[in-house]
Parts: structure tokens; C-alpha cells; sequence
């Protein structure tokens, strides 16, 4: 119980109760010269606060664009993104920093923890650059994702899941309006993947609003009530999901054949 | 087929009567298969007459028949459980003839059919991930596997429903080029 | 081999930067080293060229003005020389021109050929008449007189007028920038009238079969005093002495040159070190392809050093015949002071040994790191993209947590150490240049000071010289009456014999309170009492005496017991020469005509110097040459100066260039970090300082090491000059450097690092995040 209470104070503001816009894309396309792929092509979209949305598509499809656009670290050709009420079109490069920094939690499929920096150095990065000493926070943060043994280690003698959950500290650590994550369980196995999703869906639960980037449809569904597809550019589908308590029954029906004679 | 597998595999446990093996049979399945008590009986009745099962004991009170596994039905039990699943594919789904008539009939939406079942499918398997976690946290861990299995085959729905998008949404963008 | 080739040159259109970093750097590292190549080999040259063409003397020997000149033609036969001129008549001759007083020795002589000390007449023509007068080339370039300038003899009562109809070049006398007192010429019926009774002496010019040795000339000179009466030999000067005198600027400036050029050659192979090794590290994955698909391990190096060479060759190609253009100045000067048509001489032997040279020490800089590159296993390089870093950064980010630094530098103070090897190769670079820059400061600076201690700035305000024709007393009376004159120091050139040394020394009489006048002394103390002496360091050791020692001169026919309280630290004699420094006191009584030629006057506090000059020329306008005390004449010291500094700063610019190198492949090989941070939320300002600190910080530690180190070898080389004039250098010269400047050259050295950092810093922070981290 006090596990939730504390994932409670890294919300900072607002809540479930009383849903309101935090990002808000509108028309906005991105053409790329040269080889890259994931050009966005005329997209609209609006993320609640509280929300767990999953954006889904196959590779290539522009999907990685769109969080990447969302969190400041690209700009579109053409059309506004709008976070917070902020329009980062509107942010120079320093501002944009300090955007992502104050506002933007990100985790990478392969982690880019800094490999010179132990996991609680890593952890307090952004932290840092803000200015903040939060020692103190940062161990709560490695107790609640169980990497306090760790926290001295360097991230080359760290497991898959022990890095992921190193990137997932230091993308809270600055308590971030909105967690973006790339297929984080990417580089993982099932198991640790399946932790991973269930960290996710936990800081979901405290209030975290999180955007999740994936190709795989299991996991845009396990806590994710809104499943936004994106194919060659275009979102094809945003699908508001349900989640009543189900029987069984009503969502698997095993079936032998007909009793032989 | 694996009704009669299933009153056997239970009755390899222990020797239960008709009502028993009906209770079992649906909490092992975590009330993914209904059966009615007639159903059992009948199987049962038909287990006896090929020697697979045999009754334990004499009928108790009110007229309950202990049965148990017989020699043979033991020997057919185990021959069953090394046996692989081969045989044709079972696509129960509507939606294959749905999309085969769509085709055919003009008019027929086939993008409305792909992305209403593409919803479906998610729904679906938004459903299955909580049964999943639910059955994990009940300490099921057989059902949880059960559960998983219907995931990754809805995932494959789903990846079929994405091609065929994607097939026609390739052919329109060839078109208008 | 073809693919090789190949591949090496397209690797090398791919790393343009770091092919330029290797351009810049060896080219100034091959321009320095093929300069002094150049300097090194020709130095020898135009002197023994000019030697043999005017059948130079190999000794010239002046003669007392009452030896009998028909006794000095019985000479050569007695010392064996293959031939001779002579014997000349000479005389010191003071004239004003263009507002300025010289003294030259003037020699009478019909002819400028013969068979000994031929003078080539390089412009006008030999005088003709008994008013006209040849002077030297470098006298008549150094102190701007030409061809048709009137001359007025000061020396002489009759203040006669000469014309300058030809200016010459006498290979026997010593460089007139360098100090010495030049000669001229006048016919022979023309030189009566320019001197006065008892002031002239003879010249013989003698010249030998093939080149003895310095100790054949003394012996040469023991025999002629022998044969001689006593104090018949005045003065001497041996082509061993000439010659070296005129290539004292061109050997410092060689010996200096070679060091540095070994400094710049080996900051630049630390340089390439640090490329080879920064292009082995990030093309790791690739060497792993490279071998996969059959490269041997020596076809790999092959790859890897020929990039290198490239750009290597390309700058030997630019900066070979560049720095031969370049140093042919230096060594006109020299041919050009000798009135050689200077032919400007390029070695293509050279210039390929300069280029052997630079592709050598590129390719073992390169070969280094590249055998590492042939010997990676393909399984591990294939799997890893670039090579794993190591936590080498680590105590030092600790230390600068500690401290509170702001996190972008603690993050920079670690990127500098996370590559040790690379850290100590930019140091070495580091080092390098910012000890040359001490280096050079200091030398030049204390180039300057000898010469500040040799025309006595601070101690003496006023330099005045004296002409023969006026009365010492006369002259006394005149300075005395001046109200400003707080202290006259009086002073007198003679010449004393000392047993063991061959020619008469040099000396230096003073009247009054010599001791003001700031002689540097290396050892001992300044003479106090009569019979006292101060000689050089060059004295001391030909003499073979020691300070406290007391040995006999003799002075005018007179001995003298003299002995010896002090070392004076002295250039004028220059290398080999001897001087010596007493009081009034101690020669007066064996010279009783001993006059001074010159006072040094220093006024009292607050005296207007202009106007105390003024009125003591305008009072004695012929004969008194008043002139504000100077450092005197240091052009060839300037020259000198320019090129140490420009040398340096070549030097500083190559360390400069490591830095730049060094932060640029740190960079590059952290891109995927640096996407990372600006994901995280660093700001362009706050990755730009990161990257910069990684820069400054080595330059910091690098420069507390070269300053210290840089003094040391400042004393070394200046250790080995002083030596070259027979002197131990004093403590004084050891400190030419202000404590501030000590700490302001690293901190300039860090500010021009951070400078350079902040360049790959700016890129860095521009780096497209999306690019980086989906390349993945």
C-alpha cells in the first residue's frame, strides 16, 4: 500500500479524476531526406493526462517519429505539437532541454544508460542538470524498482532488466509530466520484458501518464485502455479499449470436437 | 475428442463418480468449457462399454457409481498424451468466410470488415491480457498458460487483419501514383 | 594491395577532419624540422666558400706601431705561412656621420687583391685619391651609410672629409652585428693624415698551406712574441674565431631550431598516435567486417597507416619547399653579410630526406595503434560496434562530485582520463607546446637582458665616447660641472698579456665606482683593491687558474701581478674570447698614457636625460659622442627572437591541434552518450561546457607540468649558451620569468584549449539525436 502512495507523489498534479489534454498533435508531418524511414504524414492526435496510450505500427511506420516529436527531440515540417499547453515549436534548443528535462521521462529499447557511470549516477543525471541534489529520492527510486543492491555497479556488469529498470529511475527522477517509452522491453526476454510492462503498468496506476511505443500487440494491450495504430505515416486506428472483469467464458471458449461415437 | 481424454486424464487421478468428474472437468478448464452432467454420463457410459473405465466398487447411496481408469483405458490415455496435434487447421472464425464472401460481393467493405475486426481483435486481446494477469494472480499458472496461448493466436489474427490492410492500402497508393 | 588502396582512400574521404588534423599538424612539424635541416646543413657553407675565393687569412696579427716593418716581412717564413700581406698600416679612426659617431680601424692599402685576405668590392670601386674611403658591407648596412656619404674624421685635429666610394666585404673580420669593430680602407698616401703620432700600428695578413688548427695558430703566436721584443703583438684574430663569430646567430639559432623541431616531430606523432588509435576504436565493427571478408591482420594496418600517410605526404609536398622558401632569409643573411650574390639553394636531397624522415616517424606514430587494429579477433570486433571504454575517469569524477562541481564538468572532468593512453598522448602534446612557448620566452628574454646588462640600463644613464684629440681632464671637468651628474664611471681599453693565453687580452680599465656599474658576476666578487682582477669564464679555463688565483701580466712591457677576485658573465668577447676587468689603480702605474675612451655617467634622480645629452654634444660637438645608454645593437637578436616565438607558436599551435583532436574523437566516439544526454535534458550550453572541460582540463594539467618543465629546459639550453661564451650562467638569468607570467601561461593555454574544445563541444551539442540513437 505505501508502494502506491509513494509512486502518488512522483505525479505531481492533476489525477484520473477529471481527465484533461496534455499533448495535443495537430497536423503534423515529418519528411526526412535520405534513407530514414518513420516520415509522419498529416497526423492529429490527443493525449489525456493519466492516460496509457501505446502507439502501434510496424517498423518504419513513423511511430518512434511521433514519441520522438512528443518529447522534443525532432521537429516537425509542418503542423504543431503541443505538450503541457506549451507549443514546443516555439522552444529554441536550450528550451527545448529544459523541457525534456523537466517535463519528458524517456526509455530506449537498449537503454543508453552513460556506460562511465555507475546506476545511481546514471539515475541522478538529469537531476543533476537541473541543478537538484536528490540523493535521497533517487534510493527511494532504486528500493521501489529493487536495484538498490546495484546502484554502485556499472551498467556493463548489470542484467537486460537491471539496466531497463536503471533507465526507468532516471527517466522518474525528475518526477516527468509524461513518461515516453520506445519498445522497452525490445532487448529483453519475455520474462524481464513481462516485469518491465508490469513496472509500466503500475506507474500507470499511481496516475503516470505514459506513452508507449511498440510493434507488438500483446503488449499494446496489457495496460494500455487506448491503442493508437500508425502505418506508413498515418494513424489508421485509435482504439479506446474496455476493461470490464470478464468470466472466462466470455473470452475463451475451449471446444473438443464432437463427442465420437 | 478430448472430452473423452479429459474424463480419463481425471479419473487417472482418482476414482470419482459421474458429478465429480463434471466439477473437475470445469475448474481445471477455469470455465472455458461448460459441459451439462448428461454429457458426462453419456461419455462415461461409452468409456465403460470399450473397457477403458471401469466402475470402482459397488453404487453407493443415492445409486453414486465410483469409476476409475481400467488397464486399457490407461494404455489409451498415455498413447493419447504422446500423440502430436496434427490433422488439418480449425479456422472456426466467421470472419474467414466473412472475407472470402466480401470479395466476392460487391460493395462488400472489406476495409470496414478489416478494421471493425481489427477492434475486435484488440479488445479481444486487451481481455485475454487481464484474464491472463488474473489467472496469475489466482496461482493458475496452468490457465495463465492456456491464456497465453489464445493471445499469441489472436496475435496472429491480428497480424493477418494488418497485412491485408496494409495489401490493399499498398495497391490504392500504386493506384493514385 | 589494390584493395588496400582502395579502401584506405575511401576511409579517407570519409574522415576528411581528421586527414586535415594530420595536414596541419605535420605540416608544421615537417616545416620546423626541414628549416633546421636546411639551417644544419648549409651552415657552413657561404663562409668557407667566400674563405677559399678571397684566400682568406687564416690569422691576422696587429703590431706595435714601432716594431720595424722590415723585421715584420722575416714573419711568415718563421711560422711557415704559405703566403702573406702586409704588413699594413692601421689606425682607430672616430668619424661622425649622419649625426652619429664610429669608430673603425682604418687601414692604409693600395690594393684590394693580393695573395691573402683579398676584399671584394661589392659596390662603388676602391679608392682612388687620398679623401676617399672603402668601408665594409656590413658596417655600411648596419649603421645605413652609403656610397657618396661625406665622413668627418673626428680623430684628428684637422677634422678631414672623406667620400664612401666603395663598400667591401673582408672575410677576416668579425660581423659587425655581432660586435665587432670593422675595419676600412684608405690608400696608402691618404693615411698619414688620419692619424696621429704613436696611433697607429700594423696588420700582417698570413695564410697557411691547408687549415691549421687552433692550437698550430698559438703556437704560431708563441713563436712570433719569442722572436719579437716585448709587447710587439698587440692583437690577433684566427679564421677559427672569425668564423665562429659569424655563425653565432645562425648556431643558436640551429641548436634551438633542432630542438624544437624534435618537440614539434614528436607532439605530432603523438597526435597521429591518438588519430590511429581514435579511428581503431570507432571502426571497430568494421574491422571486423574487413577481416571477415579476407583482409590479413598486415593488410588491416596496411589500411590504417596509409590513411595517415596520405595526408602526410600531401603536407611534406606543401611544406618541404615551403620551409626551404621559407628559410632561405635566414640563410641569405648570412651569405648576404659576407656580400655573397646569394643563390638561393634547394636540396632535393634534403628535401627527400625530410620527407623519409616525416613518414617514418608518421608511420611508426600510426603503426602503433594499428597493429592493435590487425590483431582483433573478427567474432569480438563484429560484435562490439567500437571499442569497450574503460572507468579510468572515474576517481576523477569522484573527486569533482566532492568538490560540487556542476555536473556537465564533473561529466567532462571524466571524459578526459576515460582514455589514459589518449589523455597522456594529448599531455605529451600539451606539454610540448606549452614548455617550447616557455622556452622561447625565456631565451629571447634573456637575450635582451645580457645585452640590458651590457649597456648597463638602470645603472647608467648617459654613454659617452671619447675622442683621442680631447684631453681626459678636459672631458672630466666638462661632466663633472653638470649639475645632473651624480656619478661618472671612466673607461679604458688595453691589452695585457697573460702567460697561456695567446692573444693579448682584452681589458677593461675603470676609473671610479665600477663596481655601480652591475657586472653580472658568476662566481667570486668585483675587484676592490688595486692588483684585483675580473676576467670571463673563457679566461679562467685557457689560463687554466681558478678564482683566488694570482698570476702575471704584463701590460706595456710592465708585469703585473694580478689576481683574480671574480667571474664576469660576458658575450663581447664572444665564444673563445677573453676579457678582463680591473681598476685605474692597477694599470695606471705600468700605462701612464692610459686615457679613457669612454664615460659612463649616471645623473640624479628626476634628470631630464634629453636635454643633459643636448647640451653635453652641443658643448664638445666633435670630440664627445653623448648618446642616452641603450641595449645597444640587437638586430641579430631580433631575428633570432622572431623565429624562436614564430617557431613556438607553431608548436603551441600543433598542442593545440592535439586538444582539438583529442575532444574531437572523444566526441565522435561518445555520440550515442551525447544523444543520450541531450534526450535526458542537457542543454546545447551545458553539453558545450562538458566537452570544453574535457579540453581545458588536460590543457591544465599539461601546462602545470610544462611550465616547470619548460623552465628546466630554458636553463639547460641556456646552460649550453652560456657555455659557448665560457661562461656558468647566474642565478639572475636563471629567473627571467615573473611568477604571474609562470601562472598565466597555463591559464592562457587553458582558455585557448577550451577555446578549440568548444568547437567538436558545439557540433556535439547539435548532435541529431534521432540519427545517433535509431542507428542502432
Amino acid at each position: 500500500m505505501d508502494r502506491r502512495a509513494f509512486f502518488r507523489t512522483f505525479r505531481g498534479g492533476g489525477g484520473k479524476n477529471g481527465m484533461s489534454e496534455l499533448v495535443r498533435l495537430s497536423e503534423v508531418t515529418k519528411v526526412y531526406q535520405g534513407g530514414i524511414t518513420g516520415a509522419l504524414n498529416g497526423i492529429s492526435v490527443v493525449v489525456e493526462k493519466g492516460e496509457f496510450a501505446a502507439i502501434m505500427g510496424p517498423s518504419g511506420s513513423g511511430k518512434s517519429t511521433l514519441l520522438n516529436l512528443v518529447a522534443g527531440l525532432d521537429r516537425p515540417s509542418s503542423g504543431t505539437v503541443t505538450v503541457g499547453g506549451t507549443d514546443l515549436g516555439k522552444l529554441g534548443e536550450a528550451g527545448l532541454a529544459r523541457f525534456r528535462r523537466d517535463h519528458i521521462g524517456f526509455v530506449f529499447q537498449f537503454f543508453y544508460l552513460l556506460p562511465n557511470l555507475t546506476a545511481l549516477e546514471n539515475i541522478l543525471i538529469p537531476a543533476q542538470l537541473k541543478g537538484d541534489a536528490v540523493p535521497g529520492r533517487a534510493r527511494e527510486l532504486l528500493e521501489q524498482l529493487d536495484i538498490k543492491a546495484v546502484a554502485d555497479r556499472y551498467p556493463a556488469r548489470l542484467s537486460g532488466g537491471q539496466q531497463q529498470r536503471v533507465a526507468i529511475a532516471r527517466a522518474l527522477i525528475n518526477n516527468p509530466t509524461l513518461l515516453l517509452a520506445d519498445e522497452p522491453t525490445g532487448a529483453l526476454d519475455t520474462h524481464t520484458g513481462d516485469q518491465v510492462m508490469e513496472l509500466l503498468g503500475r506507474l500507470h496506476r499511481d496516475g503516470q501518464t505514459i506513452l508507449l511505443v511498440t510493434h507488438d500487440a500483446k503488449l499494446a494491450t496489457r495496460h494500455a485502455a487506448r491503442v493508437i495504430s500508425v502505418m506508413d505515416g498515418k494513424i489508421v486506428d485509435d482504439a479506446r479499449l474496455e476493461s470490464p472483469e470478464r468470466a472466462a467464458s466470455e473470452v475463451i471458449r475451449v471446444r473438443g470436437e464432437e463427442v465420437s461415437r | 475428442m478430448s472430452l473423452k481424454y479429459g474424463v480419463m486424464g481425471l479419473l487417472a487421478e482418482e476414482s470419482l463418480h459421474g458429478y465429480e468428474v463434471k466439477n473437475r472437468f470445469e475448474a481445471m478448464l477455469g470455465g472455458t468449457w461448460e459441459v451439462n452432467i448428461g454429457q458426462i454420463y453419456t461419455t462415461l457410459q461409452r468409456l465403460e462399454r470399450d473397457g477403458l473405465v471401469r466402475p470402482a466398487g459397488p453404487r453407493g447411496d443415492r445409486g453414486k457409481l465410483l469409476y476409475e481408469l481400467s488397464p486399457e483405458g490407461q494404455k489409451a490415455l498415455k498413447q493419447w498424451l504422446a500423440q502430436p496435434d496434427s490433422g488439418p487447421q480449425q479456422l472456426h472464425e466467421d470472419i474467414y468466410v466473412k472475407l472470402l464472401l466480401a470479395t466476392r460481393i460487391a460493395n462488400g467493405d472489406l476495409d470496414g470488415i478489416l478494421a471493425r475486426q481489427k477492434r475486435a481483435y484488440l479488445q479481444r486481446l486487451r481481455d485475454l491480457n487481464r484474464l491472463e494477469e488474473r489467472a496469475r494472480r489466482d496461482g493458475r499458472l496452468d490457465l495463465a498458460r492456456l491464456v497465453r496461448g489464445a493471445l499469441l493466436h489472436t496475435e496472429a489474427d491480428l497480424k493477418w487483419i494488418d497485412e491485408l490492410s496494409s495489401e490493399r492500402f499498398g495497391a490504392e497508393g500504386a493506384r493514385t501514383e | 594491395m589494390t584493395a588496400v588502396l582502395l579502401k584506405a582512400i575511401r576511409d579517407l574521404r570519409r574522415r576528411r577532419l581528421q586527414a586535415a588534423v594530420v595536414f596541419v599538424t605535420t605540416l608544421l612539424a615537417v616545416g620546423t624540422g626541414t628549416i633546421a635541416l636546411t639551417l644544419i646543413a648549409q651552415t657552413s657553407d657561404p663562409y668557407q666558400t667566400a674563405f677559399e675565393a678571397q684566400k682568406g687569412a687564416h690569422l691576422v696579427v696587429d703590431f706595435d706601431g714601432k716594431v720595424d716593418p722590415g723585421t715584420l716581412a722575416s714573419t711568415p717564413g718563421a711560422i711557415g705561412a704559405s703566403a702573406f700581406e702586409g704588413p699594413y698600416r692601421a689606425t682607430d679612426m672616430q668619424f661622425q656621420s649622419g649625426g652619429h659617431k664610429y669608430t673603425v680601424t682604418t687601414i692604409a692599402r693600395d690594393n684590394p687583391g693580393g695573395e691573402v685576405g683579398q676584399l671584394r668590392i661589392t659596390g662603388g670601386r676602391w679608392p682612388s685619391s687620398g679623401n676617399e674611403i672603402a668601408l665594409t658591407r656590413s658596417f655600411a648596412d648596419l649603421n645605413h651609410v652609403s656610397i657618396g656619404d661625406r665622413l668627418r674624421v673626428l680623430s684628428v685635429p684637422e677634422e678631414p672629409i672623406l667620400t664612401v666610394v666603395g663598400v667591401v666585404v673582408d672575410i677576416d673580420e668579425l660581423r659587425a652585428d655581432v660586435g665587432g669593430q670593422q675595419h676600412a680602407w684608405v690608400i696608402e698616401s691618404g693615411f698619414a693624415s688620419l692619424t696621429t703620432k704613436g696611433a697607429s700600428f700594423f696588420q700582417v695578413d698570413y695564410r697557411f698551406a691547408g687549415d691549421p688548427t687552433s692550437a698550430q695558430l698559438q703556437a704560431d703566436l708563441d713563436t712570433l712574441r719569442a722572436s719579437l721584443p716585448p709587447d710587439s703583438i698587440t692583437g690577433s684574430i684566427s679564421y677559427i674565431f672569425a668564423r665562429t663569430v659569424f655563425h653565432i646567430s645562425t648556431e643558436i639559432l640551429t641548436g634551438v631550431l633542432v630542438a624544437f623541431s624534435v618537440f614539434a616531430l614528436a607532439a605530432t606523432a603523438a597526435i597521429v598516435a591518438n588519430l590511429v588509435t581514435g579511428i581503431v576504436i570507432s571502426a571497430y565493427r568494421e574491422i571486423g567486417i574487413m577481416k571477415a571478408v579476407g583482409f590479413t591482420p598486415t593488410q588491416v594496418i596496411g589500411v590504417f597507416v596509409l590513411q595517415i600517410l596520405v595526408p602526410t605526404a600531401a603536407a611534406s609536398v606543401v611544406g618541404i619547399p615551403a620551409a626551404m622558401v621559407l628559410s632561405q632569409p635566414l640563410l641569405a643573411s648570412n651569405s648576404q653579410a659576407l656580400g655573397l650574390a646569394y643563390q638561393p639553394s634547394y636540396s632535393p636531397v634534403l628535401g627527400l630526406l625530410a620527407l623519409a624522415g616525416a613518414m617514418l616517424i608518421v608511420t611508426v606514430a600510426a603503426m602503433i595503434p594499428a597493429f592493435r587494429a590487425g590483431r582483433l579477433k573478427p567474432a569480438i570486433v563484429i560484435a562490439n560496434a567500437s571499442a569497450p571504454r574503460g572507468q579510468s575517469g572515474r576517481w576523477l569524477r569522484r573527486l569533482a562530485s566532492m568538490a560540487r562541481l556542476p555536473r556537465p564538468i564533473v561529466l567532462g572532468l571524466g571524459e578526459s582520463a576515460a582514455r589514459p593512453v589518449r589523455a597522456l598522448l594529448t599531455l605529451l602534446a600539451v606539454i610540448l607546446g606549452v614548455a617550447t612557448v616557455v622556452v622561447a620566452l625565456g631565451e629571447t628574454r634573456t637575450f635582451n637582458e645580457i645585452y640590458s646588462y651590457e649597456g648597463h640600463v638602470g645603472k647608467v644613464d648617459v654613454a659617452i665616447a671619447k675622442s683621442p684629440a680631447l684631453a681626459d681632464a678636459d672631458a672630466t671637468q666638462l661632466i663633472n660641472s653638470q649639475p645632473e651628474t651624480k656619478r661618472v664611471v671612466a673607461q679604458a681599453f688595453s691589452n695585457i698579456t697573460a702567460q697561456g693565453i695567446a692573444d693579448p687580452v682584452n681589458t677593461l680599465t675603470f676609473r671610479g665606482d665600477s663596481a655601480a656599474l652591475g657586472y653580472l658576476l658568476t662566481s667570486g666578487r668585483w675587484f676592490s683593491a688595486p692588483g684585483e682582477v675580473v676576467v670571463n669564464g673563457g679566461f679562467l679555463e685557457d689560463a687554466h687558474l681558478k678564482v683566488g688565483d694570482t698570476f702575471t701580466g704584463t701590460a706595456n712591457g710592465a708585469a703585473l701581478k694580478l689576481r683574480i677576485v671574480g667571474v664576469v658573465y660576458d658575450f663581447t668577447a664572444g665564444p673563445g674570447g677573453h676579457i678582463m676587468m680591473l681598476d685605474w689603480a692597477t694599470l695606471a702605474a705600468a700605462v701612464p698614457d692610459l686615457s679613457p675612451s669612454s664615460y659612463m655617467v649616471t645623473l640624479k634622480p628626476g634628470s631630464n636625460v634629453d636635454a643633459y645629452v643636448r647640451r653635453l654634444a652641443a658643448a664638445q660637438p666633435d670630440l664627445l659622442d653623448v648618446q642616452v645608454a641603450t641595449t645597444g645593437n640587437t638586430s641579430f637578436l631580433s631575428v633570432i627572437a622572431v623565429v624562436l616565438l614564430a617557431i613556438a607558436g607553431l608548436i603551441a599551435l600543433i598542442a593545440i591541434a592535439g586538444v582539438f583532436n583529442t575532444v574531437l574523437l572523444n566526441t565522435r566516439e561518445r555520440l550515442r552518450d551525447t544523444a543520450t544526454l541531450k534526450t535526458l535534458g542537457m542543454s546545447p550550453r551545458q553539453m558545450i561546457a562538458m566537452v570544453a572541460t574535457s579540453g581545458g582540463f588536460l590543457a591544465l594539467v599539461g601546462g602545470l607540468i610544462a611550465v616547470p618543465a619548460g623552465v628546466v629546459v630554458y636553463r639547460f639550453l641556456f646552460d649550453q649558451l652560456s657555455a659557448l661564451g665560457g661562461n656558468t650562467t647566474p642565478p639572475v638569468f636563471y629567473d627571467v620569468f615573473a611568477t604571474w607570467e609562470l601562472i598565466v601561461i597555463p591559464i592562457v593555454g587553458v582558455f585557448v584549449a577550451v577555446a578549440a574544445a568548444a568547437i567538436p563541444g558545439r557540433w556535439a551539442a547539435r548532435t541529431n539525436v534521432v540519427e545517433v540513437l535509431h542507428a542502432e
